[in-house]
C-alpha cells in the first residue's frame, strides 16, 4: 500500500458539519463538567443524616453497612457542636464545629462493628453506630501492609521524641505558673502548644485525652466558667488574655498528667496507617471548622496553623516515597500545596506586623487546599477497605 | 575455595533456599508488629549516635592538644559506638569509608591521601606514637560524625535493613574481628567485636518475641550462641566489674580461643540471616 496523502480542501459542507460537531462536543463536555462539580458539591444527599440536639443525637442508634459511608451532620441546638465516630477511645472521624441550624457532610471508611457517636456537649449521652459487614465488592487491592512498616515505625520514633519534649515544656509550664512567672509561663506555653499540635493527628485518636488537652469553652455547658474546661484553651486564655497566671495552677496540673496519660497510650497504641493521612487533613480541617464564618486569624491561631503544617510536613515526608510509586501527580499536587501553604506562612511571620502579609481568605484556602489533598492520599494508595 | 566441595555447597545452598522460602510462605507476622520493634531500633541507634557525637568531640580535642596518652586511651571506647551501630551507618557508603575504612582499601595504603577517619588515627596513635599532622583528621572524623548523626535522624530505617543487620554485625565479626585484622595497630579488636555483638544482640532481642512465636527453638539456639560468644568475651575484660574498663589485648587472646569464637560466631551470622524471612520481611 502506498497511497500518497494528499492535503485536500475540505468541502465548505464539510466544515460546517465540522464546525456543529465540535460546537456539540463541547455543550457535551460542558454537561460531563457541571455534572462532576455537581456531584463534588453535594455527595451527600444519599448519606445517613443525623440531627444533633441540645440532649444528643436523633436517631440515637444508627446501623449502616460497611465501607465508605457519608453522614449529614445537622444542627438543631442552639450552639455549636461537635460529632464524632469514637472506636473504643479512638477517634475514626469526626466534624467540629458545626453552627446551629447547618449541616455538615462526613466521609468514613467503616469496618464492621460498634462505634459510638458523640452528640454535641460532651455531658450528651453518646449514640450507637452500629456497622454491618457488606457485601465485600469493589473494594479495591490494598497495597502491601509490609509497606507501612518503615513509615509507621518512624512516626513512632517521631511521637516518642516529641512527648519527650512535650512532658518538659509542660511541666515548665507548670512551674512557672506555680511561681507566678507569667513571661516564662507564656514561653512555655508557646513551645508546649506547638508540640501539642505537632501530635494533633494521633492526639486526635484519643477522643478523652484530646478534649482535656484541646477542647474549646464553647464545648461545655458553662462555657469558660465550666470546672470541666482545662487545657490549652483555658490556659490561654489566663496567661494571653487576662495576662496572669491566677488560678491556672490546677489545669497545669491536670495538663501534666494528660500528658503523662498520652505518653503511656502512645506506647501501647499502634497508629492505623490509613490515620497517617486522614487524621492529617482532620486536624487541618478542624483548625478550618474553626474559622469558618470569622475571617480574622489571631496571631495565636496562625502559630497553631505553623505548628500543625509541621506535623504535615512530616506526614508527607513518610508517605511520599509509597506516593512516588502508587501516584507521582497526587504526590506533586500534595507538595505544591504544601509548599503553597508553608510561602503563605513564612510570609505572613515575615511581615512586620504581626498579621496582615498574607490575606486571611488566601490562607483558608491554601489550607483547605492542603486538607484535600491529604485526604486523595488514602484512595492513590488503595489503603482503604 | 576447594572446587570439589562446590557441589555439596551448592546443594546446601538449595536446600536452605527451599527451606527459607517455605518459611517466608507460612510467615504468621502481621507486618504491624513490626512497627514498634523498628522504631525502638532507631531509638536504640539515636542514643548511640549522641554517645558516638561526645565521645568522638572528647577523642578530636585530645589529639588537637597533642595528648598523645589520652588519646590512645578514648580510641576503642569511641569506637564502640559506631561498631554498634554499622548496620545503618553502613547505609551511607561515603561516610563509612570516610570514617571507617582500612589502609587496604586504598592503592596507596597508609600513604593514600584518601585514607581518613578512625583507622588513620589509629595508624598515627599507635604506630607512630604520634599527633603530630593528625589536626585535619581528627577534625574531618568529626564533621564526619555530625553528619552521620544528623542523617540517621532524617532516616526512615528500611524494615529489612534493621532485621537483616543482626547477621551483617556477625559476619563483620566473622570477617574481620575473629582474624584481628581491623585495629592492627590498637590491638583493640575485642572493643569492636562486643560493639559487633552488642549491635546484633539488640536486634535480636527486640525481635525475639515475634521470632520466638514463629520458632522457639531457633531463638533458644541462637540465644546459646550469643551466651557462648560473650562468656569468652568476658575471659579477656579488664575488669569484670566494669565494662567500661575494656577488654586486653587481642595478641593476648589464645588461639584455641580464637578457634572458640570462630564456631559460634559463624552459626549465628548463619542462623540470623533467616530471621528476615522468619519474619516475613523477604
Amino acid at each position: 500500500m502506498s497511497n500518497a496523502v494528499h492535503p485536500a480542501t475540505p468541502s465548505p459542507r464539510a466544515l460546517r458539519l465540522g464546525l456543529v460537531m465540535s460546537f456539540l462536543l463541547v455543550l457535551f463536555a460542558l454537561g460531563v463538567f457541571t455534572l462532576s462539580l455537581e456531584a463534588v458539591r453535594s455527595p451527600n444527599e444519599d448519606g445517613y443524616r443525623v440531627n444533633v440536639t441540645s440532649s444528643g443525637c436523633e436517631p440515637n442508634r444508627l446501623e449502616v453497612p460497611a465501607g465508605q459511608r457519608t453522614f449529614t451532620v445537622v444542627n438543631q441546638s442552639d450552639r455549636a457542636i461537635e460529632w464524632e465516630i469514637v472506636d473504643g477511645v479512638m477517634v475514626l472521624a469526626e466534624r467540629e464545629n458545626i453552627a446551629p441550624g447547618l449541616r455538615q457532610p462526613l466521609t468514613a471508611t467503616l469496618k464492621a462493628g460498634d462505634y459510638a457517636m458523640t452528640c454535641g456537649l460532651l455531658s450528651n449521652p453518646h449514640g450507637t453506630l452500629h456497622v454491618v459487614a457488606g457485601d465485600s465488592n469493589a473494594e479495591p487491592a490494598a497495597l502491601s501492609t509490609t509497606a507501612f512498616i518503615g513509615p509507621l515505625a518512624e512516626y513512632r520514633v517521631y511521637t516518642t521524641l516529641q512527648l519527650r519534649k512535650l512532658r518538659s515544656s509542660a511541666d515548665e509550664l507548670r512551674d512557672a505558673i506555680a511561681a507566678g512567672d507569667l513571661s516564662a509561663a507564656q514561653q512555655a506555653y508557646r513551645e508546649a502548644r506547638r508540640i501539642d499540635l505537632h501530635l494533633a493527628m494521633p492526639i486526635g485518636l484519643f477522643s478523652d485525652i484530646d478534649q482535656r488537652l484541646n477542647a474549646h469553652a464553647d464545648d461545655f455547658e458553662q462555657r469558660e466558667n465550666d470546672p470541666a474546661f482545662v487545657g490549652f484553651h483555658r490556659l490561654a486564655g489566663g496567661l494571653f488574655e487576662r495576662q496572669s497566671t491566677a488560678d491556672l495552677s490546677t489545669a497545669a496540673e491536670q495538663l501534666v498528667t494528660d500528658v503523662e496519660t498520652l505518653a503511656t497510650r502512645l506506647k501501647s497504641a499502634s497508629i492505623p496507617p490509613q490515620q497517617l493521612a486522614d487524621g492529617s487533613a482532620r486536624v487541618l480541617e478542624t483548625w478550618l471548622d474553626h474559622h469558618r464564618d470569622d475571617t480574622s486569624i489571631e496571631a495565636r491561631d496562625l502559630a497553631d496553623l505553623i505548628a500543625l503544617t509541621e506535623g504535615a510536613d512530616k506526614i508527607v515526608s513518610l508517605l511520599s516515597p509509597l506516593l512516588e510509586s502508587q501516584s507521582p501527580e497526587i504526590l506533586h499536587t500534595l507538595e505544591s500545596n504544601l509548599t503553597a501553604l508553608q510561602r503563605d506562612l513564612q510570609a505572613d511571620t515575615d511581615s512586620p506586623t504581626s498579621r496582615g502579609a498574607v490575606d486571611d481568605a488566601d490562607l483558608l484556602q491554601t489550607t483547605r487546599a492542603l486538607a484535600n489533598s491529604l485526604s486523595d492520599i488514602n484512595h492513590a494508595l488503595t489503603l482503604e477497605g | 575455595m576447594k572446587t570439589s566441595k562446590l557441589p555439596t555447597a551448592w546443594l546446601t545452598a538449595g536446600a536452605l533456599g527451599l527451606l527459607s522460602l517455605t518459611t517466608t510462605a507460612h510467615a504468621d507476622v502481621a507486618p504491624e508488629a513490626l512497627v514498634g520493634p523498628v522504631a525502638d531500633y532507631k531509638l536504640y541507634v539515636l542514643d548511640n549516635l549522641e554517645q558516638l557525637v561526645t565521645h568522638t568531640e572528647d577523642f578530636t580535642a585530645a589529639i588537637k592538644t597533642g595528648d598523645v596518652e589520652k588519646a590512645q586511651a578514648l580510641y576503642a571506647p569511641t569506637r564502640v559506638y559506631y561498631e554498634r551501630i554499622e548496620p545503618i551507618a553502613e547505609l551511607f557508603a561515603d561516610l563509612d569509608a570516610s570514617i571507617d575504612a582500612r589502609e587496604d582499601d586504598y592503592e596507596k595504603g597508609v600513604e593514600d591521601p584518601d585514607f581518613t577517619g578512625f583507622h588513620r588515627l589509629e595508624y598515627a596513635l599507635f604506630h607512630d606514637n604520634t599527633t603530630d599532622g593528625m589536626e585535619t583528621y581528627a577534625q574531618g572524623l568529626m564533621n564526619d560524625v555530625n553528619d552521620l548523626d544528623s542523617r540517621v535522624q532524617g532516616l526512615t530505617f528500611p524494615p529489612e535493613t534493621v532485621v537483616g543487620g543482626a547477621a551483617a554485625l556477625m559476619e563483620e565479626v566473622a570477617a574481620t574481628k575473629v582474624s584481628g585484622e581491623e585495629d592492627r595497630y590498637s590491638r583493640t579488636d575485642l572493643w569492636d567485636f562486643q560493639g559487633n555483638v552488642d549491635g546484633a544482640r539488640e536486634i535480636f532481642d527486640l525481635f525475639k518475641p515475634l521470632a520466638a512465636e514463629e520458632d522457639a527453638d531457633f531463638v533458644a539456639r541462637v540465644q546459646d550462641n550469643f551466651d557462648d560468644v560473650e562468656a569468652t568475651l568476658a575471659d579477656y575484660r579488664l575488669d569484670t566489674e566494669d565494662p567500661t574498663a575494656g577488654f586486653e589485648s587481642y595478641d593476648e587472646v589464645s588461639d584455641a580461643d580464637r578457634r572458640a569464637l570462630t564456631g559460634p560466631v559463624t552459626v549465628l551470622a548463619e542462623d540470623l540471616s533467616t530471621l528476615r524471612g522468619l519474619l516475613g520481611l523477604n
